[in-house]
């Protein structure tokens, strides 16, 4: 759970981008990486197989430096959308403050889609989190597709969005919807933030 | 919250998406951290005031009241 710590004057975010395989989550963050001054750079960890999909994960760690006071961390991770990766994807979902769920535009891959939202769920739930209350994002990606070849927006949240939080169209392989998908899952997690409990001696 | 779907317009120039996002996100992180913050702590209650001495003709005792009470009465 997201923290505020008030000792150590710190603030530490996990996001996690979850979705069926091919999807753009890994596209996601690297066009935040690409987006980011140079002093603000660290280092990107992507684990890919020969054919470039993700195999562990991708972890993005967002230094968003002092703000208030409080040195503000975001860890941006994706997991690996391939069905034989589950162990993985539990492993990743740990200690997770938002989610969003890259969902694939594509009309052949609404079944991937629903499969994938359906193990976010069921992941989340063996996490002892609770799906319907954890902050969550859709994003709509690959909406720069040929019209044939997509849902359309209204079709997608119908069939994925039954918890009507906010959800975004997506072109991440040219940065389109990212930063909007980020700025509202990020607002989301802040609106849950809290102060630590204190240790009772 | 259909109003919410927008289109990415691509990168805009470099960093410059980031500077918003950082704008809007230091803007909320200032916010939740003042409203979440460490209440400020009451002030101290005031030191008892020893009681006055009572004044020379107001009675305080009255050890046998039993009696001052039947004289009453009568």
């Amino acid at each position: 759970m997201s923290v505020v710590n008030y000792g150590t004057r710190e603030i530490t975010c996990k996001i996690v981008y979850y979705g069926p395989g091919r999807s753009g989550k890994t596209t996601n963050l690297q066009h935040i990486y690409s987006q980011l001054p140079e002093e603000r750079k660290g280092k990107m960890v992507s684990l890919a197989t020969e054919t470039d999909r993700t195999l562990f994960f991708d972890f993005l760690p967002l230094d968003l430096g002092t703000i208030s006071g409080f040195a503000t961390r975001f860890q941006l991770y994706t997991v690996p959308g391939q069905v034989y990766y589950a162990a993985t994807r539990k492993l990743v979902l740990q200690g997770v403050d938002g989610v969003v769920f890259v969902a694939d535009s594509q009309s052949r891959q609404l079944a991937e889609n629903i499969e994938s939202l359906q193990d976010l769920h069921a992941n989340l739930a063996d996490e002892g989190l609770d799906p319907r209350t954890l902050p969550l994002v859709m994003q709509y990606n690959k909406r720069d597709l040929p019209p044939a070849e997509i849902s359309s927006i209204e079709e997608l949240d119908e069939v994925l969005n039954f918890r009507d939080v906010p959800y975004f169209s997506g072109t991440a392989i040219n940065g389109g919807g990212v930063f909007e998908t980020l700025r509202s899952i990020a607002s989301l997690v802040l609106s849950r933030l809290s102060a630590p409990a204190t240790k009772e001696s | 919250m259909a109003d919410e779907s927008k289109k990415g317009e691509g990168s805009e120039e470099e960093g410059g998406e980031f500077a918003d996002f950082m704008a809007d996100i230091s803007q909320e992180i200032a916010q939740r951290v003042q409203s979440l913050g460490p209440k400020p702590k009451a002030p101290p209650p005031e030191p008892r005031k020893t009681p006055a001495a009572p004044d020379a003709g107001l009675i305080t005792e009255w050890p046998n009241i039993a009696d001052r009470m039947i004289e009453e009465m009568r």
